[in-house]
């Protein structure tokens, strides 16, 4: 009996120190955004963040930059979501519905395309994008980022669509609807929880994304907020309030749908590849 | 149970399931529609992907065998060069070091991140309730992190005087004074900092997804084991791996895929330097290409490092075609 209450208590341990370990950066990160300027550069660290400022947060959003980055982050983010999804809810029809030659090749097409380097597609994106005069704009950025997300949209949601029983489109059929007023009034409604969760996806990629933007964008007015960030760091070492801060400004909407679609990120990522 | 898992309602990963899924709404089952309506809904995201994929994939290729420098770059013309940027790519005196470290540095990352990703899937399963919420909570926190974030958040851990970490390893008395150690000074130092910081951001995946997988695993199978007297490194032998060989494949696989890719975590702390000791090939491509502007050679390694992972993750291609089958 006492070897299993040992094994708990190191049990627990174990996971308190995991816990701690990984909660750490992230508690730092709060309490360096939240702290007056001058303690972060005290002898000794302080630990908490008393007494709270926001004066980092106001520091971040003030530099030249932030709100263009914000405007051209969304409307990238935005532009990619809605190419992504409306694109990959037909093709996800087409897969989940239908058999067709040249069908099984597709999704595995879909598959193999996720283990591409993303570096290395971007000298050609960068080298078309130049010859199209398309650097430097909104609109040749989003179209790169299509291509980061748009294969695994169409996979997610694929699986959506497949999890509508099939029976209430053909009982609307029978009642005389044609293929488009099935899609529109009976697959689009049912598959919105899908949709949502494969925009949420969408979007973290593509408010995350650094390297298409950090190459493709040369003036300060066009960087995305990831690229503007770390221009931050590199331009002036020494204001780590605001960057920490700037940093949990830009974190906040990806841990937030993060947290709403975590579930189903797993499920997407692992379904497919797994043959149980 | 291969699509199936997908479903919203199903459960966390259903990944390492026994393959009971019923095959509801299998896409093949209606073969009876006009041939044309799925080509017509597949056309929009097939003609953008062939666009920004197709299309990139070749054209890196072409490049790879073009003297495509800064001069191509105004006049859009490039010379044939035929293997000329192999040639230069498997003469470079960088090669061997640069193979030699992204192997190492992958494997480090993926060894790392599937053993503690394992043993967190294990602990959460004994865990009480209570203790396991919060783990869960810190892996899905550090998940959460976008990687630009963690990335920046990680220069301030590690910035050389105000730093926490370097406080910390002090007070700890066991390295000496730290407080002044630049961390990107050493390829050795610079490299495990970034690997730090990626096993951070990756363990998570990994060990909610093999949780996933470990509760699943029918409880009779231990109750056996243990009467048959197995202790618990022998019932995590003969019950838990074989059970989970799925799961634990696909995400070694995955792993090892990211991890050969990192790149935003080492260019952001590292710059792959000092004197490209921390330079993997993703990086040695990104430099040669737009740090050097040679963009022909930087393809070519790029095409090199892409058939690499490709000849690596071989098998996992197979099971994907494979897997396919069941589509």
């Amino acid at each position: 009996m006492k070897a299993v209450r040992v094994g708990r208590v190191g049990l627990n341990a174990g996971a308190a120190v995991f816990c701690l370990v990984w909660l750490f950066p992230v508690y730092w990160m709060v309490n360096s955004a939240f702290k007056p300027s001058g303690d972060l550069t005290t002898e000794t660290p302080r630990f908490l963040p008393f007494p709270l400022t926001l004066a980092s947060f106001g520091d971040a959003i003030e530099r030249p930059g932030f709100i263009s980055g914000l405007y051209n982050s969304l409307i990238v983010t935005g532009g990619v979501v809605l190419l992504s999804i409306g694109l990959a809810f037909l093709a996800a029809v087409a897969l989940a519905r239908f058999s067709f030659p040249g069908r099984r090749g597709f999704l595995i097409g879909m598959l193999v395309v996720q283990m591409i380097p993303g570096p290395a597609m971007l000298i050609p994106m960068f080298l078309s994008l130049k010859s199209l005069n398309l650097l430097n704009t909104l609109i040749g950025l989003t179209v790169t980022q299509v291509a980061g997300v748009l294969p695994l949209s169409i996979w997610i949601l694929r699986g959506f669509v497949q999890g509508i029983p099939v029976e209430l489109e053909e009982a609307a059929m029978v009642d005389g609807a044609t293929r488009g007023q099935v899609m529109r009034r009976i697959l689009l409604p049912l598959t919105l929880p899908g949709l949502i969760a494969t925009s949420v996806f969408a979007f973290i990629a593509a408010w995350n994304d650094y390297i298409y933007a950090y190459v493709t964008m040369k003036d300060q007015s066009k960087y995305t907020l990831p690229v503007w960030l770390a221009s931050f760091s590199t331009a002036q070492g020494n204001d780590y309030g605001g960057l920490i801060a700037g940093s949990v400004l830009f974190a906040v909407p990806v841990v937030v749908f993060f947290m709403v679609i975590q579930r189903r990120l797993v499920e997407g990522m692992t379904a497919g590849a797994v043959k149980g | 149970m291969s699509h199936t898992t997908l479903k919203p309602a199903a459960a966390p990963t259903g990944a390492a399931a026994s393959g009971e899924g019923p095959r509801s709404a299998s896409g093949a089952r209606r073969g009876r529609q006009p041939r044309a309506i799925p080509y017509t809904l597949l056309a929009p995201a097939a003609v953008v992907l062939a666009v920004v994929v197709g299309y990139p994939l070749v054209r890196l290729v072409l490049i790879s065998f073009h003297d495509y420098g800064l001069r191509s770059l105004f006049t859009g013309v490039s010379p044939w060069a035929g293997f000329a940027n192999y040639t230069a790519v498997f003469h470079s005196a960088d090669l061997v070091p640069m193979l030699v470290r992204t192997a190492l540095f992958c494997l480090a990352l993926a060894a790392a991140t599937l053993v503690i990703g394992m043993s967190c899937a294990l602990m959460m399963k004994s865990l009480g309730k209570r203790m396991r919420s919060l783990m869960v909570f810190s892996l899905i926190t550090a998940w959460a992190m976008p990687n630009i974030a963690a990335t920046l958040l990680w220069t301030w851990l590690f910035q050389p005087t105000y730093g926490v970490v370097n406080w910390l390893l002090t007070q700890t008395h066991l390295f000496g004074d730290l407080r002044q150690h630049d961390w990107t000074a050493s390829a050795v130092s610079g490299l495990f900092m970034v690997w730090l910081l990626v096993v951070w951001q990756s363990v998570p995946f990994v060990a909610v997804t093999l949780y996933a997988g470990v509760s699943q695993v029918p409880a009779e199978y231990y109750e056996a084991a243990e009467l048959d007297g197995a202790g618990y490194f022998r019932r995590f032998r003969v019950v838990t791996v074989p059970f989970l060989r799925p799961v634990l494949l696909l995400v070694a696989m995955m792993s090892v895929i990211w991890d050969f890719n990192v790149f935003n975590q080492i260019w952001l702390l590292t710059a792959g330097g000092p004197h490209g000791g921390t330079s993997t090939l993703v990086v040695w491509a990104f430099t040669k290409a737009f740090a050097s502007q040679s963009y022909g050679q930087g393809a070519a390694i790029a095409v090199l490092s892409t058939a690499l992972l490709t000849v690596m993750m071989w098998y996992y291609v197979r099971r994907m075609v494979h897997a396919g089958e069941g589509l």
